[in-house]
């Protein structure tokens, strides 16, 4: 894991991204247990309060559910949940295509061209 | 958040909770204090020079008496002479703790006659850790021929080699190096994950160092305490501006506290009055512990200012 001290996002929220990224792509499996709050928070020499902000900001989207004196566990993940999430993801891109798209003048063949060209090559 | 996980992982709240607590000298009054130290974590005490960190850290070890108020330690016991909450904190001064004719090799002697938690070979092992005289050393070093630093290490071993839950530290890391106090939070961090039900509070000046070991701060001005909260939790409720010199007359009125010169100003506000600074061109962030020290001291001195 790393962490960017200096960073303009919290800390708390680079924590989580990476963790909630190993949890969407099955890096971390259901029933898999978190690192303990104080052992991660000794480990990345952070704070324990902003580990456990990171992990209560994972337990509200319903990644992880706090199990009381355990610890913190994977829940099953929705496959269609991580569909969207990639769907989203690659309307977020396209966007992106279409933007340098039109300040380079390219027009809708064009950039289908470029896409089919690359899809091939891959 | 503080209720969720006190639910999750320990049935104490508290580490030691103080209400209406007062101690009054000829030239100064601590107090009234109602305090709790969430017990778990490590806070940390934060004020200018004489705003009463030291005394109030003496008052909760009863090293020297409160005048009023009440004191509760691991939410049940009042008495800090009880043998449950003798053994359970360990408590260090800012300068002088041990008498300076000692050695480590006498320090390790009298520990483990006062306290049956102390164990030998951890104080042994943080001796090699921190680079100081172990107790078998052949050639023993008095106090008064240490450095500050050494000595802050010596009483540092001494504490921490103790398997206590409550440390009380009155600026631990101010006589450290910069390695010495990046070991101090790792110590620190340590300390809290090795057992769930442990807490640390500390007074520093040094904020800045110390800020990715703080869970809680409470902030000190003239006796009383002036604000107080999860790191987390201040971080979100103020935020950090800065911006040209000019932009600052028309919107003072929202911050909180600020200094200026003709170029710039930086001040800090609370977050929701942050919107109005966004329609000009100033730069809104997140405050580190640091700012938000400086934020919070510098209105806290200018109230006690205006009141006299």
């Amino acid at each position: 894991m790393k962490i960017y001290q200096n960073s303009n996002e919290p800390i708390y929220k680079q924590i989580a991204s990476q963790l909630r990224e190993e949890i969407l792509f099955g890096k971390l499996k259901e029933g898999d247990c978190l690192p303990s709050i104080r052992g991660l928070a000794q480990d990345l020499k952070i704070s324990v309060i902003t580990t456990m902000k990171a992990y209560d900001e994972l337990a509200s989207e319903g990644l992880v559910t706090a199990v009381a004196g355990k610890g913190y566990y994977v829940n099953p993940q929705n496959n269609e949940m991580l569909k969207e999430q990639y769907l989203r993801e690659l309307e977020k891109n396209l966007l992106a295509a279409i933007d340098s798209a039109r300040i380079a003048g390219l027009g809708k063949d064009d950039v289908i061209n470029i896409f089919s060209t690359l899809w091939n090559a891959e | 958040m503080l209720n969720n996980r006190q639910e999750r992982i320990t049935d104490m709240k508290n580490a030691i909770k103080l209400e209406n607590v007062t101690k009054k000298y000829k030239d100064f009054t601590l107090g009234e204090i109602n305090l709790e130290i969430p017990c778990g974590f490590s806070t940390a005490l934060i004020g200018s020079n004489g705003s009463g960190k030291t005394t109030l850290l003496d008052v909760m070890c009863n090293i020297c008496g409160k005048n009023s108020g009440k004191i509760t330690y691991f939410d049940k016991y009042t008495d800090v002479d009880e043998p449950d909450v003798r053994n359970n904190i360990g408590y260090c001064a800012a300068n002088n703790f041990f008498p300076l004719d000692w050695t480590s090799k006498k320090v390790a002697y009298v520990m483990e006659l006062a306290f049956s938690n102390f164990k030998r070979e951890k104080f042994i092992s943080l001796c090699n850790k921190m680079k100081i005289d172990t107790p078998d050393k052949r050639k023993q070093k008095k106090i008064m021929k240490m450095s500050d630093g050494n000595k802050m290490r010596l009483y540092l071993a001494a504490i921490l080699a103790r398997d206590s839950k409550f440390l009380i530290l009155d600026e631990p890391a101010s006589a450290l190096d910069p390695l010495m106090r990046d070991m101090l939070c790792d110590m620190f961090r340590e300390y809290l994950a090795e057992k769930e039900d442990r807490t640390i509070l500390f007074s520093t000046h040094n904020i800045a160092d110390m800020e990715f070991v703080t869970d809680y701060a409470v902030f000190m001005a003239a006796g009383k305490v002036v604000e107080k909260g999860f790191v987390e939790e201040l971080k979100e409720k103020y935020r950090l501006i800065h911006g040209s010199g000019e932009t600052l007359k028309s919107l003072s009125q929202y911050l909180i506290s600020y200094t200026a010169n003709s170029t710039m100003f930086e001040g800090i506000c609370l977050t929701e009055h942050s919107s109005v600074f966004q329609k000009l061109d100033a730069a809104i962030e997140i405050p580190t512990l640091q700012q938000l020290s400086v934020g919070i001291l510098r209105k806290a001195e200018k109230d006690t200012t205006e009141e006299e």
